[in-house]
C-alpha cells in the first residue's frame, strides 16, 4: 500500500522547514503536486486548480512557522486548499447544494441484484483503465453536491483519516462518517447505471 | 438500518455488536451482499484514481511558492532558481 498523501505531505512540510536546499526541493515539488491534483480533483479544471495550487502555497510560505508540528500544518493545509478550492469557481460546476437522502438512494424493492453482478464483473483496476468508465466516475464525482464532493476526495482520494477531514471541514466525524456514506452510495448507483447500459450494448 | 452502516463496516469502523447484526442479515440476503460487493468496488476505483496523472501546473506556482518562501521574514530557505 502505498503512503497516504497526508504522511507524504508531513513529510514534506518537514523538509520545507529543515530550509536545506535539495529537502526544500523535493518538498516544493511534493506540495505543488499535491495541492494541484486535489484542485484538479475538486474543482475539475486547469485554471482553478492552478488558482487554488498558488493561493494554498504562497500562504503556506508565510505561516510555515506558526504550527506546533507538521500533522497541524498539514490539516491547515488542506483547510486552505479546500477554502480556495470553493473561492476559485472561475469553470467550476458545483451541483446544486442539495441533501441527498439515504432513502433516496437506497435500492428499491425488486432490485435486480444478479444483473447487476454481471454488470460489475470487471475488478476496479480493469475498468480504470478503460476510459469510458473514468469518464463516468469523473462525471459522477463532480455531480455531488460540495459538501459531499469535498468529503468523498479527501476521504478516498487523498486518504486523510475521517478525524483529519473533520478537522479540514470543521464538522463532527458523525457528519463525515454519514456524508461519505452517502456520497460513494450516489457514485456506486451513478457507476451501476452506467455499467448496466454498457452491459446492454 | 442496514443500508445506512454499509460504509462503516467496509471500513472497519463499525462497532463489533452493530457488525456482527450486519453479518448475520448478509448471510441471508444476496441482493444486499451484491450491493456490498459493489459499494467496496467503487471506493476501490475512486481510491485507484487519485494515483492518475494530472496534467503538471505551469512554473508560475512554483515560482510564485519559491518566491513566497525566499521572501518570508524568518529563516529564508536557499534556492536555486527553476525554470
Amino acid at each position: 500500500m502505498s503512503q497516504r498523501n497526508p504522511t507524504r505531505v508531513q513529510q514534506a512540510l518537514e523538509w520545507l522547514q529543515s530550509g536545506e536546499p535539495s529537502s526544500v526541493e523535493r518538498a516544493i515539488t511534493i506540495l505543488q503536486q499535491t495541492v494541484f491534483a486535489l484542485g484538479m480533483k475538486v474543482c475539475g479544471n486547469p485554471a482553478d486548480a492552478e488558482d487554488t495550487a498558488q493561493e494554498t502555497l504562497v500562504r503556506l510560505a508565510r505561516s510555515l512557522k506558526n504550527f506546533p508540528n507538521t500533522r497541524v500544518l498539514s490539516v491547515w493545509l488542506y483547510k486552505v486548499a479546500k477554502s480556495q478550492c470553493l473561492m476559485s469557481r472561475r469553470k467550476s460546476k458545483f451541483a446544486p447544494e442539495h441533501m441527498l437522502s439515504l432513502d433516496q438512494l437506497m435500492p428499491q424493492p425488486g432490485h435486480d441484484g444478479d444483473s447487476d453482478a454481471k454488470s460489475w464483473a470487471m475488478t476496479p483496476e480493469e475498468a480504470l483503465l478503460q476510459r469510458e468508465f473514468r469518464e463516468r466516475l469523473e462525471k459522477a464525482i463532480h455531480a455531488l453536491p460540495k459538501r459531499y464532493r469535498l468529503i468523498l476526495v479527501l476521504r478516498d482520494m487523498e486518504q486523510l483519516d475521517t478525524r483529519e477531514v473533520a478537522e479540514v471541514m470543521d464538522i463532527s466525524e458523525d457528519t463525515v462518517k454519514m456524508r461519505l456514506h452517502r456520497a460513494r452510495v450516489f457514485v456506486r448507483n451513478e457507476v451501476a447505471k452506467y455499467l448496466a447500459h454498457a452491459a446492454r450494448q | 438500518m442496514i443500508f445506512a452502516a454499509l460504509s462503516e463496516f467496509l471500513d472497519g469502523t463499525l462497532p463489533p455488536r452493530n457488525c456482527r447484526e450486519l453479518q448475520k442479515h448478509l448471510s441471508g440476503c444476496d441482493p444486499c451482499l451484491q450491493y456490498l460487493e459493489t459499494l467496496k468496488k467503487t471506493i476501490r476505483a475512486c481510491q485507484l484514481y487519485q494515483a492518475a496523472p494530472a496534467p503538471p501546473p505551469s512554473t508560475a506556482v512554483r515560482e510564485a511558492f519559491i518566491k513566497a518562501l525566499s521572501t518570508r521574514p524568518v529563516r529564508r530557505a536557499r534556492l536555486r532558481k527553476v525554470g
